[in-house]
């Protein structure tokens, strides 16, 4: 454990600390009596209107909120067991989240909106999620070469097909600088073996760009630096594919993995019953409607009363739900977790070094 | 004249109540006592209950836990020498299925050392490790009770060999729910057993005790003086209650009768005598009104005191039918010398009998008679019987001066005889004589109630009395008493 630690901060320190000192966003009044710090790997502008309701509703409250990538978050959680600084953490690393609440550094919080949430979105009642969303290619309409790939299948022969224009245009992320896309690597190493192996396969020996963060494969696939995004997150391709004709966003017909953003309060988190209350008011039918009529996330119960909603999620094919149980312990396994890497920068053609 | 209860008096309404609020309930011991009973036996059931449940959700989910185990034992391998282990997704999966349960685990090799897992877990179990044999255990991880599954395995291959060991554990949660669940469910039925059981005991105490109730209230409901038998059914464990209480009740009917026969008889007694007192006093007054000679008033002055004396015996007689009528009501009969009485009354009456002209003699060769008996009823009896002999011996001149007191000795009883030579009594009158207020002879001074008596003693004791002829002509009392055997009397 600590030898993993130890090997995962390494990474982390070598791979730089975008986000880690950023300096919070503040919202609500400044006068306010108690301040709500929220640690969060989310895009601030899918959150932002969320905040913004919330200081309206609780004006005693001001909320200073802090952007940090999903592995930072993990590991300064870790760090400040002791004397937790934020409280709330808020990720879409779900495994990462999950191990917190399984090595106890999570406390419990229960209400009547935790309560009726179903238990297949918490866990242990330390950790909940709010929101649901698909796991997406994004691409770039006009420098796509032929048709627009439908599943993995169909990408891997556009690949093929187009060796010169796909080399070094498609983008993915960072496994080792990403949380989140750890998980879903592994998640589709789970799901298909062979097609992930020759899926990796073909994006080593084309080159393909690794990032750390989703804004930036998206920026790069609408700016035409890259003709596709892989395994983004629904919210953050849908919002820009909504603004920008360039882009098309596509569910994988052959299965579409879907990602719970989830919360914890850490233990000894100062402030904890205003963590609560701000995780009341994301699971309430309010905030629910807002994620999806403002297009800012996907929520977890959607109105399905609009059939045409971007925000109702309409997979071509099956659904992999990433369940938010101890399964997904397996993947942050030490020896798995190396191992997986390891092979992932094999196949890439990279290592630490680079 | 029967027994009393030595401070006899009239509860008040609220003493009673306080002593019925003093006095133990049958019934509330009855329920108490199974109560208790079935407090102890649904106690030791709960007991057992949590006992059971911890071992079935334990049972039910080291199958769980085992089973992981097993997957992860199966994707132990070597690679390049080195031990590694790419745990199934399914091991986990299992592992899920206790929701909320944290899972630790730990993969190391003793060669090799930690592989993966919680490098802090303490690998070593509680009971000496044996390759392949699996170890449940729990022990305290992270702050929580953590269920342990342990294994031991040895990987050989043709360059290396390597012990390898697997610990995983789970956190209790699951197992507590499930066990108290079952608990839950046991107790309820346990505690709905018991209600059920303490409601029938109630409901059967009450219908236990209901025919004591009737037989209350059918002896509450009686109109003064009504001592017929109780005539209600009851069930057999109240019969013999409802035929005690009858049996009372005869009984009490039974003296209430010898009571009113005897405030009759005393009426009866004193009434006549004082007709008499009265008739000669107003002789007397008329006497002395008229002038006539002192002779004659002296001499109905003379009959007064008589009388008076007469009177004063009867009265005497009746209190010491009194005092007999209550001793052989509550005294118990014992054995005692049949003689003492005899002799003590025979001296009493000797005196008394040689004024008269009769000579008393008592003829008794015995030295012990033992017999059951009450020693002042005994000389009683005797006494009646010589002054009867004495007072009829003295009606006749001729050779009628003795009166003998015999007693001899039976194979089975002891024989009193009581002989007069007076005029005896015809034999239509011998059936009579034990008549109350029958008296032979009206010429004669005599209450007519002292042989009754006799009879009553003799009664009491089981003896047997009859009246013979003396030769040549007189009365002879003959009474038998049954001999007082050690062996008998014992029993």
């Amino acid at each position: 454990m600590k030898r993993m630690l130890f090997c995962l901060m390494l990474i982390a320190g070598l791979v730089g600390t975008r986000s880690w000192s950023a300096e919070p966003v503040w919202f609500g009044h400044t006068n306010a009596q108690r301040v709500l710090l929220i640690n969060s790997a989310m895009d601030l502008a899918s959150f932002a209107p969320i905040l913004k309701e919330f200081v309206i509703l609780h004006p005693d409250v001001r909320v200073a909120y802090r952007d940090v990538n999903t592995l930072e978050l993990y590991y300064q959680t870790i760090r400040e067991q002791k004397k937790p600084q934020a409280s709330l953490v808020i990720s879409s690393a779900m495994d990462l989240h999950l191990k917190l609440v399984n090595d106890g550094y999570a406390q419990t919080y229960q209400s009547s909106f935790t309560d009726r949430l179903p238990d297949n979105f918490k866990w242990r009642n330390q950790l909940f999620a709010f929101s649901l969303e698909p796991i997406v290619m994004l691409v770039n309409k006009k420098e796509f070469p032929g048709e627009l790939p439908e599943d993995r299948q169909t990408l891997l022969q556009t690949i093929r097909q187009n060796e010169k224009t796909m080399t070094k245009r498609i983008g993915t992320y960072d496994i080792r600088q990403s949380g989140v896309g750890y998980l879903l690597a592994s998640q589709d190493a789970r799901q298909a073996d062979v097609t992930w192996g020759r899926l990796l396969e073909a994006f080593g020996s084309h080159d393909v760009q690794t990032y750390c963060c989703t804004h930036d494969i998206i920026d790069d696939v609408a700016s035409g630096k890259l003709v596709l995004g892989y395994n983004l997150l629904g919210s953050y391709a849908s919002q820009r594919a909504q603004e920008d004709d360039r882009l098309k966003m596509i569910l994988p017909k052959d299965y579409t993995l879907m990602l719970m953003r989830a919360a914890l309060i850490p233990k000894g988190a100062p402030n904890a019953e205003d963590a609560g209350i701000f995780l009341d008011f994301l699971l309430s039918d309010k905030a629910q409607k807002m994620m999806q009529t403002q297009g800012l996330l996907f929520p977890i119960r959607p109105d399905l009363n609009n059939p045409n909603d971007p925000y109702v999620v309409n997979a071509p094919g099956p659904t992999g739900i990433i369940e938010l149980d101890q399964q997904l312990l397996v993947g942050r396994d030490y020896a798995k977790q190396k191992r997986f890497i390891r092979n992932w920068e094999m196949a890439l053609e990279i290592s630490d070094e680079d | 004249m029967w027994q009393k209860s030595p401070n006899h008096r009239n509860l008040s309404e609220e003493e009673e109540k306080k002593a019925l609020a003093n006095a133990p309930s049958l019934r509330f011991r009855f329920i108490l006592a199974g109560v208790l009973v079935i407090g102890v036996i649904a106690g030791l059931a709960i007991n057992l209950i949590f006992d059971y449940s911890q071992k079935l959700a334990d049972l039910s989910y080291d199958r769980l836990l085992r089973s992981a185990l097993l997957q992860m034992d199966e994707n132990v391998g070597l690679m390049r020498n080195e031990v590694s282990i790419d745990i199934p997704w399914s091991a986990f999966a299992t592992l899920a299925q206790a929701e909320e349960d944290r899972v630790f685990y730990k993969v190391e090799s003793l060669e090799q050392g930690f592989i993966t897992g919680y490098q802090d877990l303490d690998s070593q179990p509680p009971q000496p490790p044996v390759s392949d044999q699996i170890q449940f255990y729990n022990q305290e991880y992270s702050g929580e009770m953590v269920r342990f599954a342990w294994v031991q395995r040895h990987i050989t291959d043709p360059e290396t060999a390597q012990t390898v060991r697997i610990i995983l554990g789970q956190t209790r949660l699951s197992r507590e729910q499930m066990a108290s669940a079952v608990t839950q469910k046991a107790v309820e039925v346990v505690v709905f057993i018991v209600l059920v059981a303490i409601t029938l005991i109630i409901i059967g105490s009450h219908l236990v005790l209901r025919p004591l109730h009737r037989i209350e209230r059918a002896l509450e409901e009686r109109a003064m003086g009504d001592l017929t038998p109780i005539d209600i059914n009851t069930p057999k464990e109240t019969h013999h209650l409802k035929v005690a209480i009858n049996h009372f009740m005869a009984r009490l009917q039974t003296n209430l009768e010898q009571l009113e026969n005897y405030t009759a008889d005393a009426a009866h007694q004193l009434r006549t005598p004082l007709a008499s007192l009265r008739a000669l006093a107003e002789n007397a007054r008329d006497i002395s009104s008229l002038g006539n000679s002192p002779e004659r008033q002296h001499q109905a002055l003379e009959n007064i005191v008589n009388q008076c004396d007469t009177l004063s015996q009867t009265v005497t007689l009746l209190l010491n039918q009194a005092v007999v009528s209550h001793r052989l009501q509550t005294h118990r009969l014992e054995p005692i010398d049949l003689l003492a009485p005899i002799t003590a009354s025979c001296r009493e009456q000797a005196v008394t009998a040689l004024h008269q002209g009769v000579h008393l003699s008592l003829d008794c060769e015995l030295k012990e008679t033992m017999i059951l008996g009450d020693s002042f009823s005994i000389q009683q009896m005797m006494q009646n019987l010589i002054e009867n002999a004495v007072r009829y011996s003295r009606a006749d001149v001729d050779q009628a001066t003795e009166v003998i007191v015999q007693v001899s000795e039976f194979e089975r009883f002891y024989r009193i005889k009581v002989i007069d030579y007076g005029n005896g009594i015809p034999d239509i009158e011998k059936e009579r004589v034990f008549e109350r207020f029958y008296r032979g002879r009206y010429d004669i001074a005599g209450s007519g109630v002292g042989l009754a008596m006799v009879k009553d003693i003799v009664d009491h004791h089981s003896a047997r009395i009859q009246i013979l002829d003396t030769e040549p002509k007189g009365t002879t009392f003959q009474v038998d008493f049954a001999k007082f055997r050690f062996d008998e009397g014992t029993l």
